[in-house]
């Protein structure tokens, strides 16, 4: 069966091309049904091997496909294994789905061909990352991946936010991407080839702790980027520019999980630095609770939706710095069904209420849309961590991993906890002023449910997203299982004993009915409640976080560019994006001033550089 | 073994051969370019047809050292070498002439009478660059570099009545002069100190490295210096690089591509010669000289390109960038070649391609090519927008492009060898640099505005288009089979 695998990424690309090319004449809603059809039968494809996997009746296998570059160990081959097969499912899955409900929403777009070759090619660029065979491919995957993402931030380019979110998005991840590529170089450099079965088999007898930490931290760099932490997270919030199939599709179920999974991927190098662990974990929970409490403060329904995104990230990165890989993938699956429920669920709501996105101007929607209301209810209990929805199980088993290091990771823990007080606490809110109370639309809108390429896929995810937990209970631990064997190289944990984690489960499902209930007691009435002192202003501005790199990262360039010349662009401070763009751009303008096309001073300039190599050269080579 | 003795030169007498046959029917067949055209095209074939040979001929166990004056053991030092190393030259100058020639045919044609001048000049200046790479003597090198060179002077300025024209060819000419005696300053300074003009055989520098330990290497080590200035200038590596934007974008676009990436492959190749081949022991003194080198261009060349608003200008700096990549493959001594000859061949073939359509959109003759002109392209003309795009990929190192493996063979060769440094810069102005190569992308398949009228490029810039685009792709994606052909590309 896994002979056909290659399909997966030759599909979408075909699919991707046709819609390209011949796009006008397919025309619509024909190139969207293309489009879905064959990430549908990439998803057949996959299904029969991945069962194979949980059967137990399969084992890791690598798929020689073709020779690239032999002799850096980069060769055209997918390896696939639980933790491939288990992407596979959730990306072409959840991206069918996406597709489906897209057919619908962009009904009526100019350019509706050329988005589900976007769609498309995002596909490809995602299951070419995810079925690599060697690091090489996987960057290649990886930056794919990103250029498929800024050209889908930015779709509706003529919108000029949509641009710049698309090149902030874009410039942010070079920065992770770089991490990410030093990262390989340096991997090269140890093992002399990209190939992860090499890498990870030898990986304890050639790296040092140093040069492990050196590569993972790098490595985390990149994850950073993709997965969307502290510090390089500012550009997801302004990806919800998109249109929301997208912000379901990449920044949510997809290409946000891309840097969890390239660590637990790489998982044998984070084993061997502690010291990366205890960052990424760090990290990992501080990025939680800081977008946690910035969610809290929204207004606009899919930055809450967004700032939610970043917190969820934050513990599946959390898990994989505690070296709970399989928490960590867990919740990501399960994030994966019930973030995209939400997401689509708030498009929804946006399509109905002619494209208004201020939950102040929404409310009491139950009645009008009601499959919308109950998918979203599951939605708003999976992510809460209620009992028995599928975020309790696998944010639960985060949680549990934490504490179960004890020592400061405590400390960690408490974070975890509080963030998950506040989940419930902005879901709840978003829920409550979305669906419940009183109308407070304006006169003109008249909301309506949604057609039904639009309700279906609710309903298939509001059912993965109440059950897709139960896969891996501690009493059935189906999901640790099939997993194994993507981690065989690692030494297994103890499990956590069952009273103690009974007890912990209680007690954040506590928490969590304790964060609903607040958020209830304050949002069930008539009125909202003010929301505009100083915390209130300072959250709905992402506490400045964005003018402060402006600040810092550019005021620097800035000098920099003085130095070099008088004429600096001064309208260079907006924004980090536009910040580091000038900065480089300037000291450019600067040098050029040096570029008089004079002869003399060009002769001069030979001279004057001659002069200092000849010196280097005698000084380096051992004088006279 | 008489007959042995022409293939080594054969390169050269082809193509000076062809460049005669050209004049003279030029003047018998009263200036018809549909003559002397094909017999120019062809020699360039020819001339990469006795590439193939001579590789042929070394595998086979042939190649080897010719000297000047047999039997003279004084003067005993070869004149020309055929290894592995010259053999891969020639078929690649041969095929960058061949495809170079095919896009500058448009301003062959727009320059009427003078034509059969620019055609020879043009076969005459890659018999030079053959030389350079195919001849272990110093002084032979520097005759070849001069005989590029001074064509080079020529065609920048071929376009008379063009003042910019004019003003390159001009600024290229007195600057290039300066670099070339410093060039053959060095060259002298290197022969006082090892009483040796030549890399190979007995009395050779190398042998002259052997026995001796130099203890106070001051004469040799500015020697080397000088030379190494002569070919920074050459290669266009910061900063020494100041001509290249002035001069490419002065020069009529036809006759850029057929310069720069000539003069790219013949530099490089003979730098490879010279420091690899004679210098290998002096590596601890002009390897961190080179790094630094490569540093600044990488710097230099990808800051400069993102403000430029002139394609050609942004080519320009474009190429400082790739010299400085180009010299950070050098930096691992004798395992550097086959990384080098990759990265030079296919990046030659990019340069011929791109500026067979800036030909195009811009005109042949133009001594400018802003950005505006190729806003849009892509509708005006769906082929060459695409070609574009490929090339742009190419040079920025894209996946699956060729330059992508090139760039990846260069940062292996120097983290071998310790330039952790060094390959985290070059990575970090890769991304950078993916910024202006994609600017032009977008800028091609722009969709708002204007378009202007639809444009059918000429069958000769088509060829040329394909055959770069086709290159950078195929080695792009199966990198092996030329990665195989360049190990055995060896100098002795």
């Amino acid at each position: 069966m896994t002979e056909y695998l290659w399909l997966l990424v030759a599909l979408p690309l075909l699919g991707a091309a046709l819609n390209l090319f011949f796009g006008k004449k397919i025309g619509e809603p024909l190139s969207g049904w293309i489009a879905f059809a064959l990430v549908g039968i990439g998803w057949g494809v996959a299904v029969m091997p991945t069962l194979a996997f949980i059967t137990g009746t399969a084992s890791p296998e690598t798929i020689y496909l073709f020779s690239w570059i032999p002799i850096v160990g980069a060769d055209i081959a997918i390896l696939w294994d639980p933790l491939s097969a288990l992407l596979t499912m959730i990306v072409t899955g959840v991206g069918a789905l996406i597709h489906l409900y897209s057919i619908g929403y962009m009904h009526g777009d100019e350019r509706y061909p050329r988005f589900f070759a976007y769609l498309n090619l995002f596909i490809a660029s995602m299951m070419i990352l995810v079925l690599a065979s060697n690091y090489a491919v996987m960057f290649i995957g990886w930056e794919l991946v990103g250029l498929s993402s800024y050209l889908l931030i930015s779709f509706w380019f003529t919108k000029p936010t949509a641009a710049a979110a698309g090149k902030k998005a874009f410039i942010v991840n070079r920065i992770g991407d770089w991490g990410f590529l030093v990262a390989l170089m340096m991997i090269f450099a140890a093992f002399g080839t990209f190939d992860f079965g090499v890498i990870f088999s030898s990986a304890p007898a050639v790296l040092t702790t140093a040069a492990a930490t050196a590569i993972t931290l790098l490595l985390f760099l990149g994850a950073t980027g993709k997965s969307a932490q502290i510090p390089l997270y500012i550009w997801l919030p302004d990806a919800m520019e998109g249109p929301t199939p997208v912000s379901a599709l990449i920044h949510a179920a997809t290409m946000v999980t891309a840097g969890v999974f390239m660590m637990s991927r790489s998982a044998v190098l984070f084993e061997l630095a502690p010291i990366s662990g205890g960052v990424v974990a760090t990290v990992g929970a501080a990025t939680a609770l800081l977008a946690a409490v910035i969610a809290v403060t929204q207004m606009d329904i899919k930055k809450v939706l967004a700032y939610s995104t970043i917190s969820q990230l934050g513990y599946m990165v959390l898990a994989v710095g505690a070296g709970a890989y399989t928490a960590g993938v867990f919740h990501l699956t399960t994030h994966a069904f019930f973030k995209a429920l939400l997401f689509l669920g708030a498009g929804s709501v946006i399509h109905a209420m002619a494209n208004e996105q201020d939950m102040r101007k929404m409310g009491g929607l139950r009645k009008v849309m009601p499959i919308t209301f109950i998918t979203m209810t599951v939605a708003w209990l999976a992510i809460a961590g209620i009992f028995p929805f599928s975020g309790f199980w696998s944010k639960d088993e985060v949680l549990a991993a934490v504490f179960e290091k004890g020592g400061p990771w405590m400390i960690l823990w408490i974070v975890g906890v509080l963030a998950a007080l506040l989940t419930a606490f902005y879901m709840t809110r978003l829920y409550v002023m979305t669906f419940l109370g009183k109308p407070r639309w304006a006169e003109d809108t008249h909301p309506h449910e949604s057609p039904l390429t639009m309700g279906i896929p609710l309903m298939v995810l509001a059912v993965f997203a109440t059950v897709a937990g139960l896969f891996n209970t501690p009493a059935r631990l189906t999901f640790e299982h099939f997993l194994e064997p993507s981690f065989a190289l690692l030494e297994h944990a103890e499990p956590v004993e069952l009273g103690l984690l009974i007890a912990l489960a209680t007690f954040t499902v506590a928490v969590a009915i304790a964060g609903i209930v607040w958020a209830w007691l304050r949002y069930r009435g008539e009125e909202l409640p003010v929301e505009e002192g100083g915390f209130w202003k300072a959250g709905l501005n992402a506490f400045g976080v964005d003018d402060f790199y402006g600040k810092v990262v550019v005021a620097p360039g800035k000098k920099i560019s003085e130095w070099f010349s008088d004429t600096v662009d001064p309208k260079g401070i907006d924004g980090v994006t536009h910040g580091l763009a000038n900065g480089v751009r300037s000291s450019g303008e600067g040098m050029r001033q040096l570029q008089s096309g004079q002869v003399r001073s060009y002769a001069g300039g030979i001279a004057v550089a001659g002069v200092l190599l000849i010196v280097a050269l005698v000084a380096f080579g051992g004088g006279f | 073994m008489q007959n042995a003795a022409w293939l080594p030169v054969a390169f050269e007498i082809v193509l000076i051969v062809g460049a005669l046959t050209v004049l003279m029917v030029a003047v018998v067949m009263d200036r018809n370019r549909k003559v002397w055209g094909p017999v120019a095209g062809f020699t360039f074939l020819l001339a990469g047809a006795v590439g193939v040979l001579q590789w042929m001929d070394v595998a086979d166990g042939g190649g080897g050292m010719f000297f000047s004056a047999p039997g003279l053991e004084i003067t005993k030092s070869p004149m020309v070498v055929m290894d592995g190393y010259s053999a891969f030259a020639a078929i690649v100058l041969g095929l960058v002439g061949f495809t170079g020639f095919l896009g500058s045919w448009d301003l062959v044609t727009k320059i009427g009478k003078r034509s059969a001048e620019f055609v020879t000049l043009s076969l005459l200046a890659f018999a030079g660059l053959h030389m350079m790479v195919a001849s272990p003597n110093l002084l032979v090198i520097f005759v070849g570099l001069e005989t590029a060179s001074i064509s080079f002077y020529i065609l920048a300025g071929f376009v008379r009545d063009d003042i910019n024209a004019e003003e390159s060819s001009l600024k290229y000419f007195m600057l290039g002069s300066l670099a070339s005696a410093l060039f053959l300053y060095g060259v002298a300074l290197t022969f006082g100190a090892t009483g040796s003009l030549t890399i190979y055989g007995a009395n050779s520098i190398r042998y002259f490295f052997s026995l001796n330990l130099i203890t106070e290497p001051g004469i040799l080590l500015v020697g080397m210096a000088l030379m190494l200035i002569g070919l920074f200038f050459k290669i266009s590596a910061a900063p020494f690089h100041q001509w290249a934007p002035d001069v490419y974008q002065g020069a009529p676009s036809g006759a850029v591509g057929l310069m720069a990436a000539g003069v790219k492959v013949a530099g490089f190749a003979a730098f490879g010669r010279i420091f690899i081949g004679g210098l290998l022991s002096q590596i601890d003194a002009w390897g961190p000289i080179v790094a630094v080198i490569a540093a600044v261009s990488m710097v230099i060349g990808t800051t400069m390109a993102l403000v430029q608003t002139d394609m050609r200008r942004l080519l320009a700096y474009s190429g400082v960038a790739q010299a400085g990549y180009l010299l950070t493959a050098l930096l691992a001594g004798a395992d550097a070649i086959p990384g080098m000859w990759f990265y030079v061949s296919t990046y030659a073939f990019m340069i011929v391609g791109t500026f067979a359509i800036v030909s195009a959109v811009s005109g042949p003759g133009s001594t400018s090519a802003p950005m505006s002109d190729y806003k849009g392209l892509v509708r005006r003309s769906p082929e060459l927008g695409w070609l574009l795009a490929i090339l742009m990929f190419g040079m920025s190192g894209m996946p699956f492009f060729a330059g992508f493996v090139g760039k990846v063979l260069a940062f292996i060769a120097a983290g071998s060898v310790g330039y952790i440094w060094l390959v985290i810069l070059g990575t970090l102005t890769t991304v950078i640099g993916l910024a202006f190569y994609l600017k032009v992308v977008a800028t091609v398949f722009a969709s708002d505005g204007d378009a202007g009228e639809v444009l059918e490029p000429s069958l000769s810039t088509r060829f040329a288009v394909v055959i770069s685009a086709t290159i950078t792709v195929v080695f792009g994606i199966v990198p092996w089979i030329l990665i195989d052909v360049v190990r055995d590309a060896l100098p002795f």
